[in-house]
C-alpha cells in the first residue's frame, strides 16, 4: 500500500515535470523575451533594495561600506520616540484618507454623469476641462490656489464677502482648521477629471442590452446607474482601491510643503516633509532610510489587508 | 537561424566600436590652441550653485584664455540642490578640475575628493598674498589641511560698497520725504511714522497702503525670527549671540530684547499696521506686493528684494525704493547692521583629485590674480569697456554705461563668469580705481537718479550705506553661523527643532490679542524649553566660539 502510494507520487512527479519542461519547451520564445525584463527588475526594484541596510548604519557618504559604523534599530528607534512623528503619520493619514475619498467620490460621480451625456461635444469639452489640470505641476497648482484664497484679491473671498456670507475676509492659510480642506480640494480639482477616464473606459464595456432590459422593466435615469452602471465597474472600482491603499502613507509632499507655514505646522506636515528635514536637511540619510523602510512595510500590510478583505467578500483582486 | 543572430551581433558590436572610435577621436581633435599656436590647457569646473553659461567666444574669456593659455568649461547647478548634485558626483567618484560645492563641500571634504593645497601655495605669489594671514583660518578643523580657497569677501585696500545688500530695517524714500527726513533710531519711531504716513495716504495707486511686511516662507524666515539679534546691538550672528566677556554663545530667543520687540510687532499688528498676509504669504506674493509700491516698510536682507525694487525703478516708481535704516530699541544702543566682508570658511573653489595637472591648476588661479588680469575681469577692456583718464582713474561713457546694464551684452561680451574664481574686492592693486565698476565714486554719483541724489542730499550722506553705522572690526569668531552643524548631533536636531517651535509660535504671539501677549510668550518660551535642547545648542556654539579664538584670535 504503502510502497504503491511513492510510485504513484514519484509518476505523478515525473509527469509533472515532464509537462512543465513540454510548455516551456513550446513557450520558449515567451520565455527568451520576458528575460530582459526580469533582470531589468532585478537591477532596478531589488537592487536597490541593497541601500535599505543604511537604516542600520550610521551612513556617512564617502566612506566605503565596510567602514560604516552599524548602529542597530537606532535609528528606527529615534523615529519612533520622536514626539512630532506620531503627529506627523495622523497628518498624512488624515490627509491621505481625504484625498482618496474626495477622489473616487468625485471622480466616479463625474464618471457616471459624463456617461449619461448624450451630446458628445459637450462631454468631450467637459472630459478635456476637467482633466488638464492634472498636468499642472504642484507649483502651479499651489500658486493658484494661493491666488484663490487670497484675502486681499483671492476669488473665494470677494465672493463671500460680496454675497455677505462674511464680514471680514477670511484668512485661509492662518487657520489650522481650514487647512486638511484645502489640500483636499486642491487634489480634488487637479485630479478628478484623470480619475474619470478609467471609470468611463469601463462604462463602455457594459452590455447596452443590460440598460435596454432596465428601461423596459421601467427604470429610470438613476435607477440605472445604481442598478446597472455602478455594478458594471465595481470591479475596477475595487482595483483601484487596493492600489491607492497601498498609497495611503505617500499623501504627498510637494501640496502640503508649498502651502503650509508656520501657523499651520501643527497639521501639514507629513511623513515626507518631517523625513525632509530631520533626516535629508540635516545629512542624516540613514534616518530618511529608516523612515522609507517603515513607509513600504505599513504599505505592503496595507495592501495584503485591503486584498485579503476584497477576497472575504468575493471581489476581484490584485494578488 | 543561429547564423544570422550571430551575424547580426557582430555587426552590433563592431558598429558600437566605430563609434567610440569616432567618438574619441573627436575629443582629442578638438584641443583648442591659441593665436601664437600653443596648446591649450584644459580644465573643467563646476560650480554647485545657479548661474548662466556664457557663451564660449565671450569676449573677455578669450581674452583671458590668450593671456593665461589655459580654457575652463564651466557649469553650474541645475534643478538640484546643491547637496544632491555633489552626493551624485560623490557617488560617481568622477569629479570636475575645479569645484565649489557651496552647500555640499564638507561632503566633499569628508569624501576625501580634494587635493589638500597646503604644501602648493608657497609657490604661487599671487595666491599666498591673496590669502595673506587668512589662510590659518582656511584650515580644515579636522585634519589641519587647507582644501579650499575662497573666492569672495578679500578686501584689498578698502571696502567700497555703495548699497546695503545685508539686514535692515527698510523704509519708501517717499515716507522719508514725507516726514521731513527725519533722524530714525528707533523701532518706536520707526513704527510712528509708518503708522503716520499711512493714516495721510489710506491708499497708494488706488490701492490699500500696507505698512510692514515681515517675509517668513520656507528658510526666508530669518526676517521674522533674527531681529532681535540686531536690535540688541549684535551683527549678524545668525545662530547665535556671542557675549564678548565669557566668550559663550547665547540663543538669543530668550533676551528680553526679543520680548520688547515681538511685543511692539503685536501692538502694530493690532493697529492694522502689518500686513494680515505676512506670515501666509509665499516668496512670490511677497515680491509681487513689495513691486506694487504700497508697502512702506520691511524688515528684510537687502538681497531679498533685489527684483522688487528693479521693478519698482522700471516703473519709473523711484520714490517708492527703499533706504536702509539702523534701528535699535534705543538711542543708546549702536546698531551693527553693517559688518566688514568676511571670509567664507566653509567652502571655496577647491581642486579634485580627479585633477591631473593640479600645478597647472593652481598657476591658472594664481594668473587670474595677477592685477592686470583682474581688471580685464571686473572692467574688462580698455577702451571697449571703460576709458582711464589722464590721472589712471578709470571710467565709462554712456554707451558703455548702458551696454553693461544690459544682461544679454553683458553675457556675450564680459560679465566674466570667472567671478568663481578667487577674486579681490575693494580696490584695484594700484589703489586708484574700484574692483567692481559699480562702485566706483564717480561711476556711482553718474548713475543715481532724480530721487536718490534728493534724499542723500537731504541727510548730508554720499551713498546709501551712509544711513548704518560703518562696519567695526570683525570679531575673530564672527559669524557663528558659519558653524558647521554635524549631522546626526545633538545641537543639529536641537537647531531644527528650534526652528519648528519658533516658526509657529512667533506668528502666534503676534497675532495674539495685546492683552495677552504676556500668557502666550510665557507659553512659548516654556515650549521652546521643553521641546529642545538648547544647553546642547549653546554649548556646541560655545565650544566653536572658543576654538575660533584660540586659532585665530
Amino acid at each position: 500500500m504503502r510502497s504503491s502510494e511513492i510510485i504513484l507520487d514519484d509518476k505523478q512527479e515525473k509527469s509533472w515535470l515532464k509537462y512543465n519542461l513540454r510548455r516551456m519547451r513550446s513557450q520558449q520564445q515567451l520565455l527568451w523575451m520576458s528575460i530582459p525584463f526580469v533582470i531589468f527588475i532585478c537591477i532596478f526594484a531589488y537592487g536597490p533594495l541593497w541601500g535599505w541596510l543604511m537604516a542600520f548604519q550610521n551612513y556617512k557618504p564617502g566612506v566605503s561600506f565596510f567602514e560604516q559604523e552599524w548602529v542597530g534599530l537606532d535609528q528606527f528607534k529615534m523615529l519612533f520616540t520622536d514626539p512630532d512623528f506620531l503627529r506627523v503619520i495622523r497628518n498624512t493619514l488624515a490627509m491621505s484618507l481625504i484625498c482618496l475619498i474626495l477622489g473616487f467620490v468625485g471622480s466616479i460621480g463625474l464618471a457616471l454623469l459624463l456617461n449619461e451625456l448624450k451630446n458628445v461635444l459637450f462631454k468631450r469639452i467637459v472630459q478635456t476641462v476637467s482633466y488638464l489640470p492634472h498636468f499642472l505641476s504642484w507649483i502651479i497648482v499651489t500658486g493658484i490656489v494661493a491666488d484663490v484664497l487670497s484675502t486681499e484679491t483671492g476669488i473665494v473671498n470677494v465672493l463671500l464677502t460680496k454675497l455677505h456670507l462674511i464680514s471680514e475676509p477670511i484668512n485661509f492659510f492662518a487657520d489650522p482648521k481650514y487647512f486638511w480642506g484645502i489640500v483636499g480640494f486642491s487634489s480634488l480639482w487637479k485630479e478628478i477629471g484623470w480619475g474619470t477616464i478609467i471609470y468611463l473606459a469601463a462604462m463602455t464595456s457594459i452590455n447596452p442590452s443590460l440598460y435596454e432590459a432596465a428601461s423596459i422593466d421601467g427604470a429610470g435615469r438613476f435607477r440605472r446607474m445604481f442598478s446597472v452602471t455602478l455594478p458594471g465597474i465595481k470591479s475596477t472600482i475595487t482595483i483601484l482601491l487596493i492600489i491607492n491603499i497601498g498609497n495611503i502613507l505617500n499623501a504627498g509632499f510637494e501640496v502640503q510643503y508649498l502651502l503650509g507655514n508656520g501657523l499651520v505646522q501643527d497639521v501639514s506636515e507629513t511623513i515626507d516633509i518631517f523625513v525632509l528635514k530631520y533626516g535629508i536637511n540635516l545629512g542624516n540619510y540613514s534616518f530618511a532610510t529608516a523612515a522609507g523602510i517603515f513607509k513600504s512595510v505599513i504599505s505592503l500590510v496595507l495592501i495584503f489587508m485591503a486584498n485579503g478583505f476584497a477576497k472575504s467578500i468575493g471581489e476581484e483582486r490584485l494578488i | 537561424m543561429k547564423k544570422s543572430l550571430g551575424r547580426t551581433t557582430t555587426l552590433f558590436i563592431l558598429t558600437c566600436l566605430v563609434f567610440t572610435v569616432v567618438l574619441a577621436g573627436c575629443g582629442s581633435n578638438l584641443q583648442s590652441k591659441t593665436k601664437d599656436g600653443k596648446e591649450l590647457k584644459e580644465f573643467s569646473a563646476f560650480f554647485a550653485v545657479p548661474g548662466k553659461l556664457a557663451p564660449e567666444d565671450n569676449r573677455i574669456l578669450k581674452a583671458i584664455e590668450e593671456k593665461t593659455g589655459v580654457s575652463v568649461t564651466m557649469d553650474w547647478l541645475t534643478g538640484q540642490t546643491a547637496k544632491e548634485r555633489i552626493g551624485v558626483l560623490i557617488a560617481g567618484g568622477e569629479y570636475p578640475d575645479f569645484i565649489d560645492g557651496s552647500d555640499g563641500t564638507q561632503q566633499l571634504v569628508a569624501a576625501g575628493a580634494l587635493v589638500p593645497l597646503d604644501d602648493y601655495i608657497d609657490k604661487y605669489p599671487n595666491i599666498k598674498n591673496y590669502l595673506g594671514s587668512d589662510w590659518k583660518k582656511m584650515k580644515n578643523s579636522k585634519d589641519g589641511h587647507i582644501y579650499f580657497i575662497p573666492q569672495f569677501g578679500n578686501i584689498q585696500g578698502k571696502q567700497m560698497n555703495v548699497t546695503h545688500n545685508g539686514e535692515a530695517f527698510w523704509i519708501q524714500k517717499a515716507v522719508l520725504e514725507w516726514g521731513g527726513y527725519p533722524t530714525i533710531k528707533t523701532l518706536d519711531q520707526y513704527f510712528d511714522l509708518i503708522e503716520r504716513y499711512k493714516a495721510a495716504h489710506p491708499t497708494i495707486d488706488g490701492q490699500p497702503t500696507i505698512g510692514f511686511e515681515i517675509i517668513s516662507y520656507d528658510w526666508r524666515y530669518f526676517a521674522l525670527e533674527n531681529p532681535p539679534l540686531f536690535l540688541a546691538g549684535y551683527p549678524n550672528e545668525g545662530a547665535a549671540i556671542v557675549d564678548k566677556k565669557t566668550l559663550t554663545a547665547l540663543n538669543y530667543n530668550t533676551i528680553p530684547e526679543a520680548k520688547a520687540y515681538f511685543k511692539k510687532i503685536n501692538e502694530v499688528y493690532h493697529k492694522g499696521l502689518v500686513d494680515k498676509e505676512t506670515f501666509t504669504a509665499n516668496y512670490d506674493q511677497y515680491i509681487s506686493k513689495l513691486s506694487t509700491g504700497r508697502v512702506l516698510g520691511m524688515v528684510d536682507q537687502g538681497w531679498q528684494f533685489l527684483d522688487a525694487e528693479a521693478s519698482l525703478v522700471k516703473q519709473k516708481l523711484s520714490e517708492r525704493t527703499y533706504v536702509p535704516l539702523s534701528i535699535t530699541l534705543s538711542e543708546e544702543v549702536k546698531g551693527r547692521y553693517q559688518h566688514n566682508p568676511i571670509l567664507n570658511v566653509n567652502g571655496g573653489l577647491a581642486i579634485t583629485k580627479s585633477c591631473d595637472d593640479v600645478e597647472g591648476a593652481l598657476q591658472y588661479i594664481n594668473d587670474l590674480l595677477d592685477p592686470e588680469i583682474e581688471i580685464l575681469r571686473t572692467w574688462g577692456q580698455e577702451g571697449i569697456d571703460y576709458q582711464v583718464d589722464k590721472n589712471g582713474v578709470f571710467y565709462r561713457n554712456e554707451e558703455q554705461r548702458a551696454n553693461a546694464k544690459d544682461p544679454d551684452w553683458v553675457l556675450a561680451n564680459t560679465g566674466s563668469p570667472l567671478v568663481y574664481f578667487p577674486h579681490h574686492e575693494g580696490m584695484t592693486a594700484k589703489g586708484k580705481n574700484t574692483m567692481d565698476p559699480k562702485e566706483q565714486p564717480d561711476e556711482y554719483i553718474a548713475t543715481l537718479n532724480e530721487i536718490d541724489k534728493k534724499v542723500l542730499k537731504a541727510y548730508g550722506y554720499k551713498k546709501f550705506t551712509d544711513f548704518l553705522e560703518p562696519a567695526e572690526e570683525n570679531e575673530p569668531w564672527f559669524p557663528i553661523y558659519t558653524y558647521n552643524f554635524a549631522p546626526n548631533a545633538p545641537e543639529t536636531i536641537a537647531k531644527q527643532k528650534m526652528d519648528d517651535v519658533k516658526r509657529k509660535w512667533l506668528p502666534k504671539v503676534i497675532m495674539t490679542p495685546p492683552s495677552e501677549f504676556d500668557k502666550a510668550w510665557e507659553e512659548y518660551q516654556s515650549t521652546l524649553k521643553q521641546n529642545v535642547d538648547i544647553k546642547a545648542y549653546e554649548d556646541a556654539l560655545t565650544k566653536e566660539v572658543r576654538r575660533r579664538v584660540d586659532l585665530w584670535g
